[in-house]
């Protein structure tokens, strides 16, 4: 330690020190040539010698290095440039997607001790929910010494505000939410457990920032003002702040307390039913407790549950714990997804540097000249390794610099076009900022490595190494291609053709019964009245019933094995109507009879995968006790699932305990746009204390396909980024072979060779690397795209249209990349070019 | 006339591994400045051991930067201001360490060469 100090003192003193060390030795030479010996050597290089054994010369070449290689790119901006802002592309890209993976699944929220928060979910070997039962919640809160707190959140249909023609959307939160998070009140206060949980407290609200800004006006005088949701007065106790980071990103417009939902619900039995899985559910880690820890208690605590309500428990049921302070809480599907982008854009980082390592070596052949002096006057191998590393290293951090600001501005951006919380701060964080170092490294290797070893050697001209960066950047422009093709062609295939049900007719309304406590007696005669009303409209073809709507809020999913083949069984309960009524074409058997039970109607590619070759109708189905008889089949409809083409359906008959759970769904001859204000007014004459959910299927299945295309857009965008680029680096490098060999050329046409057979010679050298760069992009290509199969709309993802249109358009590009050069060589003057020669 | 192993080459030995061990040996009779530290081990040698300049100065920054020895100013017999370098205690205890590093190899090539 000590002797790192006397280092670094020496470091700081070099100046002076070098000027006594001289001094010394001058001495020693005056006392020795009066001895009579003169036999001191060159005093520069002893002096030099004696200074490394202070440690500090690796840094003094180091700054000699820099200069030579500021002044080297300085002295040639066109290829500064050039290289820079193939740079910032490759590195920019990468800098902004970690960017937005680190807001989102990285960076922990802004509030009280995130790193103890947990998202806490039910899971089973075979099932999953992201709901939990009230009741559940409070026992698991009761009685977890591992837990120090659970929330829970209750996320509700909108809201009728006063007479607002806009509903506005609510949550209600456990009333320790807000103080859990430590959140300040914008204005007024937020939620205390100690007012909003006292028996008999008034009704309360907190309304969000920018909802309060919105519908208000920032009107400060509002707290404090009674206002009617749903038609029930509540006093707005406060705003939440500007910058209110919540769980999982959640932004209603309104927050109520849990206690109160009763009194908006009528007749609502979630606080106190523990079948119903409802709310999700959070919590807070008590100091010390791991997760595995909290797991083992959490297990311990369902099964006692199990004993108290046998039914409620699944079989084998445990609590899934996810880190929870983030924005997002990532599952293992977003770690794929999230791992597919980053493959995706590390191959644009790799086609940019690729494509500077070519410009690089057709440098290393103008550079011949300087390198070749600095060998000749004593400069070792290494030495230049280490001097063109250097040049990388620079030139990589300047483009590193660049793709900073350039990713910056790309989140900036996105961020602003995504209406995303205001806690977020854009500007890169010190994450941000070492993946940006090891990018620059990355990159400096990647491009600079193979030009250095080549110019060490001395071997500038020749091409193998050309051939290889040639070769990867095709491969890797190819895969890109290939992956925005595919990315393409679901989102066509999504907009234009059937998801196996017409939805651009359907109307649902969720009239949310069962939380208004209806008994399955009031519900039949609610829904029954509801439907023949609706019926009785003009322009209504058909209505019916089902549990869980074509994209509605609630997903249920079976994972089946069939033959050691996992497949997913979405589930269903409807009215025998429903087929018709979605447009699902029967494909065999018959659907269901009014009030029948024991039956099911599976879709076609369940009965596949279940009975290949053999006919379903009569097979039976489930476990042992209840089995039910398949009486139909139906046409695939992935009405919970639209992206997934591996999803299968069944479908039960509803029961008549089913009927509070219900939805009503109604399928119009135009577009049911007139529908809703006069589905509104039947239903508050049926029941005024209800305010049923109504929703177009045809804005709901826009909401769910417009993300695909807006990722293939964006994909389709960096392949073809990707795809100049690698035309660019194969024009510069054909021009250069051409330059390299124009007197070959001359002496060939001089003697009479055919323009094809020049032109040959000229390419022949690419044609293997871009050959074996299509073969290799292709294969990694088919190989990885498995993995995007449940997002492609039921596109293969060995789609031959995909590939051959992708693999065309590069292969043109590339052939125009690679002619518009190599022509140059046709028109040249022979008599100039051999007589210069 | 300087004894000499080899009479033929009377071109002194340059003792390089041993050297820091023999700087600070002659320093630990007091502060010498690097010529007369050369000299004082040619001269205590019996002129068999020469110190090249070209080894010395490197070997003493390393010494320096080490922190067995430390530089002071002083005025040589030439009256002239010079560096002189001065044993520091962690030099001594380095000089006594190698002393008896060193020790225990000669008596263990002495026996070699006695007994093989």
């Amino acid at each position: 330690m000590a002797e790192l100090f006397r280092r670094i003192k020496y470091l700081i003193n070099r100046r002076r020190l070098d000027a006594e060390l001289a001094s010394d030795m001058e001495f020693h030479r005056e006392m020795a040539a009066r001895a009579g010996r003169s036999n001191f050597g060159n005093t520069l290089r002893m002096r030099e010698q004696a200074r490394e054994a202070w440690g500090w010369t690796w840094l003094d070449r180091l700054v000699q290095d820099l200069r030579y290689g500021v002044r080297i790119l300085a002295r040639s901006p066109g290829f500064t440039l050039m290289a820079v802002s193939v740079l910032a592309i490759g590195i920019g890209i990468n800098v902004a997607a970690f960017s937005l993976f680190d807001m989102v699944a990285l960076e922990p929220l802004p509030v009280r001790d995130p790193s103890s928060l947990v998202r806490l979910e039910r899971r089973s070997p075979t099932a999953y929910t992201s709901e939990m039962p009230y009741p559940s919640v409070l026992f698991y809160g009761a009685h977890a010494k591992t837990l120090s707190a659970v929330m829970a959140v209750l996320g509700i249909p909108p809201m009728q505000l006063d007479n607002d023609i806009q509903q506005a959307s609510a949550f209600f939160v456990t009333s320790n939410y807000f103080t859990e998070l430590g959140t300040p009140a914008g204005m007024g206060r937020l939620f205390d457990p100690a007012r909003e949980d006292a028996s008999g407290a008034a009704p309360t609200v907190v309304l969000s920032y920018g909802f309060w800004q919105r519908r208000f006006g920032a009107d400060p005088s509002v707290v404090g003002r009674i206002i009617h949701l749903n038609g029930k007065p509540v006093t707005v106790i406060g705003i939440t702040p500007y910058a209110f980071a919540s769980l999982a990103g959640q932004t209603p417009d309104i927050w109520l307390p849990m206690p109160q939902q009763p009194y908006f619900v009528d007749g609502s039995h979630i606080l106190t039913d523990s079948g119903d899985s409802a709310v999700r559910m959070w919590g807070r880690l008590a100091p010390g407790v791991t997760q595995k820890t909290a797991a083992q208690e959490l297990l311990a605590l369902t099964n006692e549950l199990r004993r108290q309500h046998p039914n409620d428990i699944w079989d084998n049921e445990y609590i899934d714990i996810h880190p929870g302070g983030r924005m997002q809480v990532m599952q293992e599907m977003m770690y794929q997804v999230a791992a597919m982008v980053a493959v995706l854009t590390l191959l644009i980082l790799a086609v940019a540097c690729a494509n500077l390592g070519g410009l690089m070596l057709a440098r290393a052949v103008t550079r011949e000249r300087e390198i070749g002096i600095r060998v000749a006057i004593g400069a070792g191998r290494w030495r230049i390794f280490r001097q063109l590393c250097t040049e990388s290293l620079l030139l990589a951090a300047l483009g590193s610099l660049a793709g900073l600001a350039l990713g910056n501005i790309v989140v900036r951006v996105s961020l602003s076009s995504m209406d995303a919380p205001k806690w977020i701060n854009p500007s890169p964080d010190w994450r941000v900022l070492l993946f940006t170092l090891g990018l620059t490294l990355l990159a400096a290797v990647f491009f600079g490595l193979a030009p250095a070893l080549q110019i060490t050697r001395q071997r500038q001209h020749k091409t193998i190494a050309r051939q290889v960066l040639v070769g990867a950047q095709v491969a890797a422009s190819c895969v890109l291609l290939i992956v925005a093709g595919l990315l393409v062609r679901a989102s066509q295939h999504a907009l234009y053709t059937d998801p196996g049900f017409g939805y651009q007719q359907l109307l649902t309304i969720d009239a949310q019964l069962a939380q208004h406590g209806y008994a399955p007696a009031a519900a039949k005669a609610y829904l029954s009245q509801m439907q023949a009303r609706i019926r009785a409209l003009p322009g209504v073809q058909s209505v019916s019933l089902v549990k869980l709507p074509p994209l509605g809020h609630a997903v249920m999913r079976l994972n089946r094995e069939v033959d050691g083949h996992a497949i997913l069984v979405y589930p269903n309960w409807v009215e025998p109507g429903f087929f018709q009524t979605m447009g699902i074409p029967l494909l065999m058997g018959r659907t269901f009879y009014p009030g029948e039970k024991n039956a099911v109607v599976v879709s076609e590619s369940f009965a596949r995968w279940q009975w290949p070759g053999r006919s379903p109708l009569g097979q039976q189905l489930g476990d042992d006790d209840k089995k039910d008889i398949v009486v139909g089949v139906v046409g695939n409809a992935r009405i919970n699932a639209l992206s997934d083409n591996d999803a299968t359906e069944q479908y039960w008959p509803a029961q008549p305990d089913d009927m509070p759970g219900m939805t009503v769904i109604a399928r119009t001859a135009g577009t049911p746009d007139s529908l809703p204000p006069i589905v509104k007014s039947i239903s508050e004459s049926i029941d005024p204390r209800i305010f049923p959910e109504i929703r177009q299927l045809k804005a709901l299945y826009q909401d769910n396909i417009s993300p695909v295309a807006k990722v293939a857009t964006i994909v389709s965008l960096i392949g073809m980024v990707a795809v100049l680029l690698a035309g660019v680096g194969i024009i510069g490098l054909v021009a250069f072979t051409v330059s390299q060999r124009t007197k070959e050329i001359a002496i060939r046409i001089a003697l009479g060779a055919r323009k094809s057979q020049v032109l040959a010679a000229v390419l022949r050298q690419f044609a293997w690397p871009v050959a074996l760069g299509l073969v290799a992009g292709t294969g990694i290509a088919a190989a990885s795209s498995r993995v995007l199969r449940k997002a492609l709309f039921g596109v293969n993802n060995l789609d031959p249209l995909s590939y051959v249109t992708a693999l065309c358009i590069l292969a043109a590009i590339l052939a125009v990349a690679a002619v518009l050069p190599a022509r140059r060589a046709l028109r040249l003057d022979l008599a100039k070019t051999l007589h210069y020669e | 006339m300087p004894i000499t192993p080899n009479q033929e080459t009377p071109k002194p030995v340059t003792p390089s591994g041993a050297l820091p061990m023999l700087i600070l040996r002659v320093l630990q009779s007091g502060t010498l400045h690097g010529y007369a530290i050369g000299q004082r081990i040619h001269l205590l040698s019996s002129e068999v051991l020469g110190v090249e300049e070209g080894l010395l100065y490197p070997t003493l920054q390393k010494m320096l930067v080490k922190g067995w020895v430390t530089a002071e100013w002083g005025i040589s017999e030439t009256n002239r201001k010079v560096r002189c370098y001065r044993l520091t205690p962690e030099g001594r205890k380095h000089l006594k360490a190698e002393l008896s590093g060193y020790d225990r190899v000669t008596q263990a090539i002495q026996e070699i060469l006695r007994t093989a």
